[in-house]
């Protein structure tokens, strides 16, 4: 109930007025999500690409050595990429 | 405690516990941010000299107030890469750096934009916290130019550190210059800066649960940042190979 | 005075020793010293040029050009200070020297403050009468610039030192240093542009010392552990 009161805003036209300042605090808020999901996307996002290149590597490291396929060839993949 | 201290720095350990911590503090985040947005936009009363407009300095002080953490946390880092050559302190530092000029950014936008419709101007030379702020986002671009200007990476660790902790006293000097010579160039706005104080009890809860949220955020952002600098510099380690292992292609 | 320096060495000598160096070499090559010089003559008269020749303008903005100029010309003669050391392998050799390296920069650095600041700050009151400086302000700025000029090359030396062994660092050295020289600007152009409204400048001087004395003691040692982080 005290939720339903407590909102300044008597309909959603006004809510989005912002008594006249509409541009300022929107784009503030708007800016702010930005800001903050990008800053949170962007290091989701180079995570994947960067698993995806470190597996890539790993695969590639396996199968120049020819060698098995279970993880002991991540020691291969050291002399591999020791030597490249 | 100095093996505390050790443990502190290998960023397996790192690695593994923010792992464990990670799914808690993105929920405190988004819980702090979402109810801290809806209450400063729905339940926050008007002021009565700003009307609506109180509710940008929500958002504005909680970031301008979570940026000036920045130098500090990087003169730290920096100071414990130089005297303890701690591989994570740089990790931290390095991604603290572009974090932090983002942040300025925000704040020198939010700030303007707060300032348009309370004093008039988008821009005002007399305020010493915008010049001074616009200052820290200068020497933050610095220390990323730096950064990506020095191809060994040992050595821009030491000397991004370096810059770190020298910036981090010229932002103090920047701010006390920059407010003396505020004071003698005497302000022409016809409004008083202090009218943000005029706030009522709501607002300030309002604002300390938003810092609360934004500094929650800063340290999701920078450990998830920090995680991906740990992948690629340590991906050699016999630990991340088996990570890498166990985790189903192309989907981590 | 040189073969008894050579053979027991002191600290006091090697700095000294340095510091003759550092000006035999720039005095040889006079390019390092000419073109910082006529980059700031030249730029100062560029002002007139762009904002009006009417001299009440003039006045009004001559301290901050001045002072602009001097920021600019110094960003580029900071350049040389550790490049050509670094080229030769010169500067190893003084990493390596049993003297603390703080007073071995600091021989340089102020073998190049004599050689890039001092011609700037001895030209000013020339510039300053074209641009049409009060006549009262014509000691303050002489003065401001005697005590900035150097704290500039101090400040500078930091961030030359940082990016010594970069292929191209002129704008780089400008994104870091920039920011650093604000405090001097300020006062600086504070401490001229009060003595020409007729107010004492004593403490802007005061305060632009006390910013010297501290890069002075700081500076110098940062850029020695610069220094060691770079060229290593």
């Amino acid at each position: 109930m005290d939720l339903i009161s407590g909102i300044q805003f008597d309909s959603f036209a006004e809510f989005l007025d912002m008594g006249g300042y509409s541009f300022n605090v929107w784009a503030v808020y708007g800016l702010f999500v930005v800001f903050i999901t990008v800053n949170l996307y962007v290091p989701v996002l180079r995570r994947k690409s960067l698993i995806r290149d470190l597996k890539r590597r790993q695969t590639l490291a396996e199968q120049a050595h020819g060698a098995e396929v279970n993880s002991a060839g991540r020691h291969k993949l050291e002399e591999a990429e020791g030597n490249s | 405690m100095w093996l505390w201290f050790a443990k502190l720095g290998s960023p397996k350990w790192f690695y593994e516990l923010s792992t464990k911590w990670l799914p808690w503090l993105t929920a405190a985040m988004v819980l702090t941010l979402g109810v801290a947005t809806i209450w400063a936009l729905l339940y926050l009363p008007p002021d009565y000299q700003q009307g609506y407009t109180s509710r940008i300095l929500v958002v504005h002080v909680a970031v301008a107030g979570t940026s000036l953490a920045f130098f500090p946390l990087m003169a730290v880092a920096g100071t414990i890469t130089l005297v303890w050559k701690m591989k994570l302190a740089d990790m931290v530092a390095k991604n603290a750096a572009a974090l932090g000029a983002w942040f300025s950014f925000i704040t020198l936008a939010t700030g303007s934009l707060w300032g348009s419709v309370s004093w008039g101007t988008w821009w005002e030379w007399s305020d010493s916290r915008l010049v001074s702020m616009l200052f820290q986002f200068f020497l933050l671009l610095g220390v990323v130019s730096l950064r990506s200007a020095l191809e060994d990476s040992e050595k821009a660790a030491k000397a991004c550190a370096l810059l770190s902790i020298v910036g981090c006293i010229n932002v103090v000097v920047i701010k006390y210059s920059v407010e003396w010579w505020n004071t003698l160039h005497q302000p022409a706005s016809p409004v008083s800066m202090e009218s943000g104080s005029a706030n009522g009890p709501e607002f300030w809860i309002a604002t300390a649960l938003m810092i609360l949220g934004v500094y929650l955020f800063l340290s999701v952002s920078l450990i998830l940042s920090t995680r991906n600098e740990i992948l690629q510099r340590e991906r050699k380690a016999l630990w991340v190979q088996e990570l890498l292992a166990d985790t189903k292609s192309g989907r981590g | 005075m040189d073969s008894t320096a050579l053979n027991k060495p002191s600290t006091w000598s090697a700095f000294a020793l340095t510091l003759k160096r550092d000006l035999l070499i720039a005095f040889k090559r006079k390019n390092d010293i000419v073109n910082p010089f006529m980059f700031f003559v030249i730029v100062v008269s560029l002002f007139p040029l762009a904002i009006s020749p009417e001299p009440t303008k003039l006045a009004e903005i001559a301290a901050g050009v001045i002072w602009i100029a001097v920021l600019l010309s110094a960003m580029l003669s900071m350049d040389s200070l550790f490049r050509a050391d670094f080229e030769d392998g010169s500067l190893e050799m003084l990493l390596l020297s049993p003297h603390p390296l703080f007073f071995l920069v600091l021989a340089k650095n102020i073998a190049h403050w004599i050689v890039s600041g001092l011609p700037v700050v001895i030209a000013s009151p020339l510039l300053a009468y074209m641009l049409k400086l009060p006549g009262d302000s014509y000691l303050t700025l002489l003065l401001s610039l005697l005590i900035g000029t150097p704290t500039l090359s101090l400040i500078g030396s930091i961030a030359v030192a940082l990016t010594v062994g970069l292929g191209s660092r002129g704008l780089i050295l400008a994104v870091i240093t920039l920011p650093f020289s604000v405090p001097v600007l300020i006062f600086g152009t504070l401490a001229v542009q009060s003595s020409a409204a007729g107010l004492p400048a004593g403490g802007y001087l005061a305060l632009m010392l006390a910013i010297l004395a501290g890069s002075l003691s700081l500076a110098p040692l940062t850029s020695a552990a610069a220094l060691r982080i770079s060229v290593s």
